[in-house]
């Protein structure tokens, strides 16, 4: 039947990328039960969809919709997706640092998750799309539905903010 | 210092490495920020809400057909009782006519020969369980009255005449009222209608015109 071979092309096209999906979801919502919950949700929502789909690289087209489902879903949850980064905050971190490497290397590890998970949404998903993903700009431009010159400035202040992060927690 | 250095340092857990995330943070990301994998079991959930979602289309489709067997069915009982109303009007009007020739065939045209309607009325009282219309109309004198038996019950004929023709007159009471209809057959001219609880056949060889106006009277008499 043409609904089967549909269903067939579609599970091929996107279901090799669920790593790719859920690691984004999890990023943006920062939890692993939601972050299940809307990745099962954007494949649906991307199999209703899926004739909007014209043989483009899946991955992006589905991390599209998985980007969508998760900051309508921040945004029905009451979050800001562009709260802001407190600064104040994760520079005076009280973190002592530690004389040993090893531990001073996890700590930097340890801060480098962290600070990636309190940056704001818009730079954080830029990143991870970015250094995780390593989509072009031009990808990342059309899942954010920004201009890639904006792409490159969030990006470039995400890592500035990172930097700052990392130097107040290992500081 | 680029992030294969930086990769080697994490590994040997060179002190610099801390220093190194703070230089260049975006490319560990790369290298260690985590990269969450998804949890097993969650392509099998998705497979199976796919398959949920794909079956979904497919009850609307059955509803669909149904509905349409349904319809067709519908349809299809209409026409056949449509037909058969039909079938049982020809049969009657086959009835009918051969009533009617008959009655002139033999020597049974009259059962109470009279031109007053107030003896051919009262006539029919304990042979039929209604009583019959009968009327004075004027060009179309009262001949008489007989009894007819038609579908399964007694009918009141009233014959009336008009020059040399003999116009038959069925009447009995029915409960489902029918559209009016004219036909021909054999050369004998047929009105069927009905009203007020009775249906009415006018049977005559008189020409179709003459015979019209011979049901209008009627009706409106």
């Amino acid at each position: 039947m043409d609904s089967d071979r549909e269903q067939a092309r579609f599970e091929q096209t996107v279901i090799p990328h669920l790593n790719a999906a859920y690691n984004l979801a999890r990023w943006l919502t920062r939890n692993g039960d939601d972050a299940e919950d809307l990745v099962q949700e954007s494949y649906l929502r991307a199999f209703r969809s899926f004739d909007t789909f014209q043989g483009q690289d899946g991955r992006a087209w589905l991390l599209a919709v998985v980007r969508n489902t998760c900051l309508s879903w921040l945004r029905k949850k009451g979050h800001q997706p562009a709260a802001e980064f407190d600064e104040q905050m994760h520079s005076t971190a009280d973190q002592s640092p530690n004389a040993e490497s090893v531990l001073l290397n996890q700590a930097a590890l340890g801060s480098l998750h962290d600070c990636l998970e309190a940056l704001p949404l818009e730079f954080r998903e830029a990143i991870v799309l970015r250094e995780l993903e390593e989509l072009s700009y031009k990808e990342i431009s059309e899942i954010a539905r920004v201009p890639v010159g904006t792409v490159m400035s969030r990006i470039a202040r995400g890592r500035k903010r990172l930097q700052q992060c990392l130097a107040g927690a290992l500081r | 210092m680029n992030c294969e250095t930086a990769r080697n340092m994490m590994e040997t857990n060179d002190p610099a490495l801390a220093e190194h995330v703070l230089t260049c943070p975006s490319c560990m990301i790369g290298t260690h920020a985590r990269y969450y994998e998804a949890p097993p079991g969650l392509e099998r959930k998705i497979r199976q809400s796919l398959r949920r979602e794909q079956s979904a289309p497919s009850t609307w489709r059955w509803l669909t057909l149904a509905a349409s067997l349904l319809l067709g069915i519908s349809v299809a009982w209409n026409v056949a009782q449509f037909r058969s109303r039909a079938d049982r009007e020809q049969l009657l009007a086959d009835n009918v006519l051969s009533a009617h020739v008959r009655s002139l065939a033999g020597t049974h045209l009259l059962d109470v020969p009279s031109s007053d309607q107030h003896t051919v009325k009262p006539w029919f009282n304990g042979k039929l369980d209604f009583s019959p219309g009968v009327k004075d109309l004027e060009g179309f004198p009262l001949l008489g009255g007989r009894l007819e038996y038609f579908g399964g019950r007694p009918a009141a004929a009233l014959i009336y005449g008009r020059h040399n023709h003999t116009i038959n007159l069925f009447t009995w009471p029915s409960a489902t009222p029918t559209a009016a209809s004219t036909q021909t057959r054999n050369g004998y001219h047929l009105h069927h209608w009905s009203g007020n609880g009775m249906t009415f056949w006018a049977v005559s060889d008189l020409n179709e015109t003459e015979l019209g106006q011979f049901v209008s009277l009627y009706g409106r008499n």
